[in-house]
Order: C-alpha cells, then structure tokens, then sequence
C-alpha cells in the first residue's frame, strides 16, 4: 500500500492510492465558542441540498450536543470503541489510523450503523455531562459542561469513503479538495457509509444510492462560502482553502488559524483522514475530553484564543468570520480594523475591532414619540 | 490517482480459474453442465412455474465465498443455487433457485435487497474465456442482475414511497415534485435525475450491464433483460431472461445449437450483502438446444 504523509498526525501513513494534493483544498474553521445551536446552518443546508423524498432524516449539516449527542446515534463512541485504545500523546501519533487497523479484506475500520441510527438528529440537546452540586459556581474549566459541535463533511485529503467504494464512484476534485458521489455510478453498496468515521455519506432509500455534503461547489466556484457558512447567526464559520503543509501564506486566515496561530483543531485527527475542517475548540471543558477529539496539543489552541484579544492578528482573522459571503484569499489588521480581500488583494470586507456607539436621545422630536433602548 | 491491487496474487488466482474454465466450456455436454431446453411460445420468459419448466434439467451449482477483491466476503450465506434453462428461439430463459428464510426486498441503511445475478462473455471463445469475475481488460462480459427490490416495485405497481418503509413517516411539508414540472425538477432528484438504474423506476427487475473486471460494472446503453422473482415456501424462484439475438452492443448471441458458458452470483439481503460482498460461482457450461 502507498505512504502518504499526513500532517495532522505528524508522520506517514498507509492508504489504498498514492498521495496526490489537489491544487488548492476546501476548508472551514468552526468556532465552538460561539455556537448556539440554533440550527440555522442545519436548515439552510436541507432546503438547499436534502429537501427531496428519501431524504427526509438525511442532515448534511448538522449540530450535535457534546458529549452526549449524536447524529447518527452514537457514531464517534461506536467507532472510537472499535478503534481501540491509541497513543495520542505526542506530536507524532504512535498508534494507528483506521487505515492501519483495516480488518483482513477492507479498506478501512468502520461500521454500518443501524437505520434507527439516525432517527433522533438532535437527541440529547443541550444535556451537560451532570449537574452542579448546591452552592458550586463555575470555574475554568467548567466542572460540569457541554457544548456544540456543528459537522458536516470534512472533504478530507485522504477520505475513507473514497478509499471504500469499490467501484471508484466517489472522487476528490483536484481543483478544490471537494469530496464528491458521482450518482450516475453509485449502485447503493454503503461502503463509504460504513468506512467513513465522520458517518457524513447517507442512503437514500428512494434513490438507493448514497448521497453526502457537496461542498456547496457550485457557490464556491463563484467564489462564495458555503451556506451553513454565510447564513452561520453566531458568524463562528469561515470557509475557505488551507495551502499544502510547508507552503502556508500567513496572509490567508484559513493557513494563518490553523497553521500559524495553531488556534483550530481537526476533527478526530487519530482517525488518520486529513479532515479539512477544524475546530477552535470550547475553552471551558476540561482537556483530556477535548485531547481525544481535537489532538494532542489542544490546550495551546484553547490558549492562544483565550489571548486574541491582545493579538491583533488573531482577532482580525477572528473577527472576518461571517463577514461576508465571498472567500477571502488574505487578510491584514490596519488601524484598528480586520481587512478581507480576494484574490487578487481587492477590497471585500472591513470589520472594525470595536464597533462605534450610538447615542441617542430617548425622547424622538421628529416622530413625537419616546424610544427605548436596544443592543 | 493509481488504485494499489495485488496484481500477483490475481494473476495466479485468475489463471486457476480460467484453467477449470476452458474445461468446462469444451465439455458440453459434460454432468453439470446446463442445457436450455427448446420450448414453444414466443417473447421474453418470465414464468417462474409451469409447464415451460416441467421437462428441463435443473443443475445444482456450487457458490463459494467472494473472497478476491475487496471488500471481501468469507462467510456468504448462499452455498448453492438450483438453476434450469430453456429457450423459444427468441428469447433464452434461466430460472434461479436457491432457499432463502428472511425475504429481503426493502432498503434502508442497513437493509439489503436480496440478489442474483448471470453472467456472460460477451464474446465466447472456449480458449480464452473471460474470468468468471466480472471479466477482466479485453474479456468482456454482460451481466444480468435480479433484484428483490426492484421486483417490490414492479409488484406494487409504483416506485417506492418513505411510507413503505417507515409506516409512521409524514411526508415533509413541500417536495419538489410538489411545486415543479418533472423536468424542472430533475437536478433535485440525485440519481434519479442522472437517470442511473439502480434509482429508475422501469418496467424490469433485471438490470442488464456489461463488466471489464472488478469496479467496472457499467449499465448497457440499452436495457434489454427481463425477468421475475416470486418468494414462496422459504425459497426464491427468479427468471432472467434474455433476447438471443440482442439489438445493442455488449450482449451475446445465443444460437440454437451452439455452446458458451454461464456464471452466477447470489446476494442475501438479510446477511448485508451487497456488490463484491456476495457469493459466487465459477464458469458453467450451457448449450443451447436445437
Ligand atoms: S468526512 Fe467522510 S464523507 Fe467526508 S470526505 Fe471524509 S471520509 Fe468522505
Ligand atoms: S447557524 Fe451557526 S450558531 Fe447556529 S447552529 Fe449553525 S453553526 Fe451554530
């Protein structure tokens, strides 16, 4: 089997094809901190993708309670049990990828989950780990937590469902990383259902083939992010491309959060896939959770965003998030200010630090009439 | 991107089997062997019971495990399928028998439809037979797949609903079917839209495609099988049937009088399999009757 190099775990890996980048790759950082689940993405993304019969209980996007919820039920437990014990201590992962650990006869380590499976999409919403005791207050990090964790695919650079399938229907797009089903080829097998941890490709049982997250490609082939990206109400997302590791541009925030700042995380990086998108992960819960599903190294990234305020770079990246619904290719900090730009260095969005204040009298002379204050 | 395979290992293996192959294609008459009997009529024969069947020879074949390309299959559910042939000069026939408690037809995530497939070179030379598993570069073969959740359709007379599978299942407040045109709708129906076999609704359970070796399975232009697959006492009772002198590409002709081979696969939904996970047989002599 060829070896690749995978960076998220520092160290070359088995997998079914040789490792070939595509020129640039899909990416979305999510910031944990600042979900609410309140499922806007959720729907934007059903009513632009999955609003036909058979795709009824089928959520390209959704937003799951951690730890305790799950779409499909149970599906990080399901795997991670299966996976086994690993060593992910260090910076190079010692244990093996579900490449490695493929049973005789398969590609990958997975399973099908069950239909039922996928039944309660939002089940265990907002349920935290337990309750305070009387009189406790909560410290940092918090003794009794939960938090949201919004998942759609991760358009990875060494995707499980594409190594499963076996009859090469699911390919990656060279010209932006996008892991696509081609649904004239797909005859229904489920062999990317059951190969990718992610548990991101889903049966449609009125097509009978599987159908999974597009990437909304043909947004981002007009240069605009995604939808669950620009319709985000807590503006956590930014969607955009990361450079092959070693040709990093500090001027494209995706690069500069991910690689530079070292501030957002991969999703279950032991996994072995390269996923591409990456979490800031939620500052209040205790790390040896969070090592498991972000790395090794998640308390630097935990850190590092709990200092943004004091690092103009960091906050102007941070503050691009939900900005606006064109992919920013770079971004600069200047008087104050956190600059977007294209391409080419245009101008697309500015978003102050601070944002100006208001005031105004309460009593309205023109209307005749007294106003009450709003945020 | 290149796929890794063991190539060794398949060479050796392939060699093996096509040894045994050129065997039994030579031998026609050999015990084994399938003869499809001349019968009167005309047209596709879909009858799984009757008179068309009562005076032909009906051939154990042995199914092993799918155990060569991956995924693999070590333990499949099938061992044998009981298998009769017959012909009108038109139209040629199998009839495919095989026990089978749990009938399998609905499909959901993890709900698989019970199978069974034929299989054809395309062009049959006894020498250089194709392999037996789904053909390889420049050995072509024509396959013909049985599926019990097509033949669900036919016998309800309309495509799937949600409702056939969760009883319970509102329908979502607004489909596309609701509000656009068939056509205008058609980029929302994924495969269906693509107009990919396995999603269209059509008028047989058999889908008739052609293979050049594992992965390749493609659906022939023209669809020209049929078939029907009745479940009773315990077992199903398939035919698939084909014209003997197809009007499109990548199908063989069958003459009266002359010899090819035939190779099977059997699916049990209710054990998840499905694609290369799945049981199957090596080549089997068939002469076709004068
Ligand atoms: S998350 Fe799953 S479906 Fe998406 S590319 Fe990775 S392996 Fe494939
Ligand atoms: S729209 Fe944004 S804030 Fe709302 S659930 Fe989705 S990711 Fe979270």
């Amino acid at each position: 089997m060829p070896k690749v190099m995978n960076w998220q775990i520092g160290r070359e890996m088995d997998y079914p094809y040789e490792g070939k980048r595509p020129d640039t790759q899909f990416a979305m950082i999510i910031d944990t901190n600042k979900c609410i689940s309140c499922q806007t993405c959720t729907v934007a993304c059903k009513t632009t993708w999955t609003s036909s019969r058979g795709q009824e209980y089928m959520f390209w996007n959704n937003v799951e309670t951690k730890p305790y919820g799950f779409y499909p039920l149970g599906w990080d437990v399901n795997i991670l049990s299966r996976h086994g014990v690993q060593d992910i201590s260090g910076p190079v992962y010692q244990g093996k990828t579900l490449f490695e650990s493929a049973p005789d006869g398969s590609m990958v380590l997975g399973y099908l989950p069950e239909d039922v499976d996928y039944a309660h999409p939002n089940i265990s919403e907002d349920d935290s780990v337990g309750q305070l005791a009387q009189g406790a207050f909560l410290q940092m990090p918090h003794m009794q937590w939960m938090y949201y964790l919004p998942r759609i695919c991760n358009h990875c650079t060494y995707p499980a469902c594409l190594a499963a399938c076996p009859r090469q229907s699911i390919y990656k797009r060279p010209e932006d990383g996008i892991v696509l089903i081609d649904q004239s080829r797909c005859r229904g097998y489920r062999e990317c259902v059951r190969g990718c941890p992610y548990k991101k490709p889903f049966f449609n049982s009125i097509t009978r083939t599987s159908e999974k997250c597009v990437g909304c490609y043909p947004a981002v082939e007009q240069g605009r992010q995604t939808q669950c990206t620009m319709t985000c109400i807590g503006k956590i997302r930014l969607q955009g491309f990361i450079s092959p590791p070693g040709q990093e541009r500090p001027e494209n925030p995706i690069d500069y959060l991910v690689r530079i700042a070292k501030v957002a995380k991969p999703l279950y990086p032991q996994f072995g896939l390269e996923p591409n998108v990456y979490y800031i992960p939620p500052i209040h819960v205790p790390s040896p959770f969070l090592k498991q599903m972000f790395g090794a190294d998640v308390e630097q990234a935990q850190q590092a965003y709990r200092k943004a305020a004091d690092d103009k770079q960091l906050l102007a990246a941070l503050l691009l998030f939900g900005a606006t619904p064109s992919i920013l290719h770079g971004f600069r900090e200047q008087d104050g200010q956190a600059i977007g730009v294209d391409k080419k260095g245009g101008e697309l969005v500015r978003v102050p630090f601070k944002e100006p204040i208001f005031v105004r009298p309460g009593f309205d002379e023109q209307f005749q009439t007294h106003r009450s204050n709003a945020t | 991107m290149k796929r890794m395979c063991s190539t060794g290992f398949l060479a050796a293996t392939l060699s093996v089997l096509v040894a045994g192959v050129a065997q039994a294609g030579a031998q026609d008459a050999a015990p084994g062997s399938l003869q499809a009997l001349r019968v009167s009529g005309t047209g596709p024969i879909t009858e799984v019971a009757g008179a068309t069947w009562s005076q032909a020879k009906a051939v154990k074949v042995a199914l092993q495990p799918q155990v060569v390309a991956t995924p693999t299959n070590p333990n499949a559910a099938i061992k044998e399928v009981t298998v009769r042939s017959v012909h009108n000069g038109e139209w040629l026939a199998l009839l495919l028998e095989w026990p089978d408690y749990t009938k399998s037809d609905a499909v959901v995530v993890d709900g698989f439809s019970d199978q069974v497939a034929v299989e054809f070179p395309v062009v049959y030379k006894a020498d250089a037979p194709p392999s037996p598993m789904m053909g390889n570069a420049g050995g072509r073969v024509n396959v013909l797949q049985w599926r019990a959740a097509m033949q669900r359709d036919l016998d309800q007379g309309r495509e799937a609903k949600i409702q056939d599978f969760y009883p319970n299942a509102p329908d979502a407040d607004l489909y596309y079917t609701n509000i656009l045109p068939a056509e205008a709708g058609q980029p929302y129906m994924g495969a269906k839209g693509l107009g990919n076999a396995v999603s269209v609704h059509g008028h047989t359970p058999v889908l008739d495609m052609m293979a050049e070796g594992f992965g390749s399975l493609t659906t022939r232009a023209k669809q020209e099988a049929n078939g029907k697959g009745v479940y009773r006492d315990g077992a199903w009772h398939v035919t698939i049937t084909v014209p003997m002198q197809p009007t499109a590409d990548n199908a063989p002709k069958l003459e009266a009088g002359h010899s090819t081979i035939v190779a099977f696969a059997v699916w049990d939904g209710g054990s998840q399999e499905v694609g290369s996970r799945k049981a199957w047989s090596d080549w089997v002599g068939l002469t076709v009757g004068k």
